[in-house]
């Protein structure tokens, strides 16, 4: 049943995208961001989308997957696209009945603002959560956060963090299945009820998972003391991040995807 | 009793990433046996073991419990949790309440039980398992590990179920704590009279204790019997990797070197009458 959840959504590969050093790729996508925000006419979103189906057929991701990365933000993009319609005016009035008036600025408004929510979030998702191993993600993040070493902030700690949370996500799930099961042998209901009843239910369930959480947090931690793990300082890495030719071009290029977008915008304003 | 009707179990159906855990099984576990389950791990018996209380629906096939389908509908599914108690495999780790007791009552209470009959209940179970009356109002987490064992054990034996099952009762215990539990068992087993499954990889248990051997591999049955006829099959266990007990494994042995000897015997005992005449005969 959880297991069907999609977490670290990662799917390897070996596309450009996939090859990508993943520093890049996090300036790349604040890059490709700023450049969606920049964007104002809609030939400029047409460029984006142009640019996202690009990304989309180098990286081999299938269009379902996509869509389905989609689905969970379905409601505010609705929302988004009803509150832009109905609320936005203009001169163009297209629909005038009783207390409903749509505008022509407002439907194109809605259709833009919602093809920048899409763009925004296949763009990302493309760029580094399909395409980047959750731990060269934190890896890279570690990198690119490094300076402030110098202001004493914890940067290799924090990354360490982030690293074992991942981690453990798949392994508490299971372990959750696994405790579900268990209860359930024992005739616990947790689908009938009353909503108090239900919420009660939970507890047999979050009791033992909090219990193994902090079992497996001391083990990992004894695990970590007796391989000498003192922090960052003086620490080496196994795959040391290099930048290629290719990381370059990709950071040129989003730098040139945002300045043709304000060239578009300037020349082609529709 | 409960019995598997054509039970194929696929996880995942329908998908890309589809595994076939059971493939066409038919077994009875039969009333007031002990069944020994043997397999690797990966050969379908954590699989088996869940959809004899429901917790899984068989892909195709159907699961009868006294000849009903288990799975018919939603409540008989959550009743027959009641009837075929399901102790998994590390069950210390389900223990949630704030002392012994009130863990072995957590099955009962959900069984709607009165609160009399509830302390009953825990009384027997926690007895039958060795735990003392004044553990029960201590705190499940400051036991040792084998005593939280026996804690959950009691936890399902509470429900008085008609077939116990259990996934690796013995793992990771110590041969004290492997005998003491396995022997409580068995002799919960004898003063109630019902049907105790035992999953394991070691076969040394499962041949001590079972009546019969379901041996499994790769989502099938292997062979199933009485001990002695599974460990006739000496050929057919040791191509799918699965060990023999070491008694057997010598007899074999002899066998093949030669000597007239039944080699499917399994405990110290039968080896003894058997093979000590045939040394005296030689002398």
């Amino acid at each position: 049943m959880l297991k069907d959840v999609t977490l670290g959504q990662f799917f390897p590969g070996k596309s450009i995208l996939h090859r990508l050093d993943p520093r890049i790729k996090i300036i790349s996508v604040i890059l490709f961001i700023v450049a969606v925000f920049t964007a104002s006419s809609a030939v400029s979103y047409a460029f984006l989308v142009l640019l996202i189906g690009l990304m989309v057929a180098i990286s081999g991701i299938s269009i379902k997957t996509i869509l389905k990365s989609i689905k969970p933000l379905l409601i505010i993009i609705i929302f988004t696209a009803i509150t832009n319609i109905f609320w936005t005016t203009g001169d163009n009035l297209l629909v005038k009945w009783k207390f409903i008036t749509i505008y022509a600025e407002g439907v194109r408004a809605a259709i833009l603002m919602v093809t920048r929510l899409i763009t925004l979030i296949t763009g990302t998702f493309v760029l580094l959560t399909y395409t980047t191993s959750p731990m060269a993600l934190t890896d890279a993040i570690e990198r690119l956060t490094s300076p402030l070493k110098k202001l004493h902030v914890p940067t290799h700690e924090f990354a360490m963090m982030m690293t074992i949370a991942l981690r453990f996500i798949p392994t508490l799930i299971e372990e959750t299945d696994k405790i579900i099961s268990a209860q359930k042998s024992r005739g616990a209901d947790f689908e009938t009820g009353s909503l108090l009843k239900r919420a009660k239910a939970i507890v047999p369930i979050l009791i033992p998972l909090f219990i193994s959480a902090f079992r497996r947090a001391d083990e990992l931690a004894s695990a970590m003391e007796c391989r000498l793990y003192h922090g960052g300082d003086g620490r080496t890495k196994m795959k040391v991040l290099k930048l290629k030719f290719l990381d370059l071009a990709a950071v040129l290029f989003f730098i040139a995807v945002i300045a043709a977008v304000i060239v578009i915008n300037k020349f082609l304003y529709y | 009793m409960l019995e598997f009707k054509n039970v194929t179990y696929i996880y995942g159906a329908g998908t890309p990433f589809e595994i076939k855990a059971l493939d066409d099984i038919s077994i009875k576990i039969e009333k007031g046996k002990v069944t020994g389950l043997i397999g690797h791990s990966g050969s379908g018996k954590s699989t088996l073991v869940q959809l004899m209380n429901a917790l899984y629906k068989p892909t195709s096939g159907t699961v009868l419990l006294n000849g009903e389908d288990i799975n018919k509908d939603a409540k008989t599914s959550h009743d027959t949790r009641f009837k075929v108690g399901l102790v998994f495999q590390y069950p210390e780790y389900q223990l949630f309440e704030e002392t012994v007791g009130a863990d072995i009552a957590f099955g009962p209470r959900n069984m709607g039980l009165s609160e009399g009959e509830i302390k009953d209940r825990v009384m027997r179970a926690a007895n039958f398992v060795g735990l003392s009356p004044e553990i029960l109002q201590r705190s499940p987490f400051e036991l040792s590990g084998g005593q939280k064992r026996r804690c959950a054990i009691a936890g399902v034996i509470a429900m008085d179920p008609e077939v116990l099952v259990l996934d690796e009762p013995a793992a990771g215990l110590d041969p004290r704590g492997r005998s003491e539990i396995l022997g409580g068992l068995m002799e919960y087993r004898k003063k109630r009279g019902n049907s105790l499954v035992i999953v394991s990889h070691s076969m040394e248990d499962i041949a001590e204790y079972s009546d019969n051997i379901i041996a499994m591999s790769k989502g099938k049955i292997l062979c199933s019997g009485t001990p002695h006829e599974v460990f006739s099959n000496f050929d057919i266990l040791e191509d799918s990797g699965l060990s023999l007990p070491e008694v057997t494994e010598v007899m074999h042995k002899l066998k093949t070197a030669g000597a007239n000897i039944n080699p499917s015997l399994y405990t110290v005992d039968e080896a003894y009458s058997e093979l000590l005449p045939k040394l005296r005969m030689k002398k």
